[in-house]
């Protein structure tokens, strides 16, 4: 198959953003570009976790490795990770004080009046002392860093029905034939007997209204498609990072890297150009 | 790197004389090398060493 030479003009629309989900329409480019968003969002854009436990005392019924494993799963407010520089920097009492929206905690944990993240349950006379260590990380090293739960792309489906073929079935037959959909994507228009189209993106390309239309003898009465240029985007948050910081931050580091590899070309070529005499050329 | 405190220590002089806690009753037990594994309140035979007075240090990853 040839590949379409099209010229990225890539658009987004937002559809709907919230603390901890975000959800856009990415057109005008191609799956190379959603995929690699994609998987930067998932793995590349960094977060704080903890990283390194100190035990003194643990006299708990949870050993020290179980503790340490579950300290480093607890999702922290990360918005400061963007001014580190390093991997490890230490908190400053003062910058903590004049902004505490920034300061490094737990998620939904803000003051001792909240309950927080269940890590142990102590009994009387039972001791626990420990120093635990944050640092900048990325989902890549390890999943603790990861700044989303999910972050998925859905193809923009093309449908089109074959209305000649669809005027040979009965009312009765065209409801039947959309009840097959298990996400109602076609519907029976009442008063001009043609089956619609209710909203694209419900289908989930289970196949089951081409199942149905083959089963009545039919096939053809639909053609669906996955449109190539359009995608749809669901980002859910941990809490770690609002969504749309998370999908800027991914557009930045993809950004970068295409940066660099520009760089690297560029320079590579210099080398080559250099080394590299063109042949005398021959009478 | 992990969890391997409390070997390597060097030898003392004189008798060893390590502190153990029963496994019945809780009670502290000093014993020296050759003595009879057995509680001095309560006579269980199950006794249990001290943890590592050093810190310990771990990944909190798996």
């Amino acid at each position: 198959m040839a590949t379409k030479t099209t010229k990225r003009e890539p658009q987004v629309e937002l559809r709907k953003l919230t603390d901890d989900y975000c959800e856009f329409v990415l057109k005008g480019t191609d799956v190379s570009m959603a995929n690699a968003l994609r998987r930067i969002i998932l793995v590349e854009v960094p977060t704080i976790a903890i990283e390194l436990v100190e035990f003194e005392a643990n006299t708990t019924v949870l050993n020290d490795e179980f503790l340490a494993h579950r300290l480093g799963l607890i999702p922290l407010v990360s918005t400061r990770v963007h001014d580190m520089k390093s991997i490890y920097e230490a908190q400053v009492g003062a910058w903590v004080a004049r902004r505490r929206r920034h300061y490094i905690h737990p998620v939904g944990y803000h003051d001792r009046e909240d309950k927080g993240i269940l890590l142990v349950k102590m009994r009387r006379n039972q001791e626990l002392k420990l120093r635990a260590v944050a640092r900048k990380g990325t989902g890549k090293d390890h999943a603790k860093w990861m700044p989303v739960a999910t972050c998925v792309y859905q193809f923009m489906p093309e449908i089109t029905i074959n209305h000649a073929l669809m005027d040979t079935l009965t009312d009765d037959q065209k409801e039947e034939w959309c009840a097959a959909d298990p996400r109602k994507t076609f519907r029976l228009n009442k008063l001009t007997h043609r089956v619609e189209v209710t909203n694209p993106e419900l289908y989930q390309y289970d196949g089951e209204v081409l199942a149905k239309a083959e089963e009545m003898g039919k096939p053809g009465l639909v053609a669906i498609k996955q449109k190539q240029d359009t995608f749809i985007f669901r980002v859910e948050g941990t809490g770690v990072l609002p969504p749309q910081d998370i999908v800027l931050t991914a557009c930045e580091v993809l950004a970068s890297k295409i940066r660099n590899l520009d760089a690297a070309l560029a320079e590579e070529a210099r080398r080559f150009d250099g080394r590299e005499e063109p042949a005398p050329m021959q009478a | 790197m992990q969890g391997t405190a409390g070997y390597g220590a060097p030898a003392p002089t004189g008798p060893v004389q390590v502190a153990y806690i029963c496994g019945d009753c809780g009670a502290e037990n000093t014993l020296k090398p050759g003595d009879v594994i057995r509680c001095r309140e309560c006579g269980y035979r199950i006794l249990y060493k001290k943890r590592t007075k050093r810190v310990v240090q771990y990944e909190a990853r798996w």
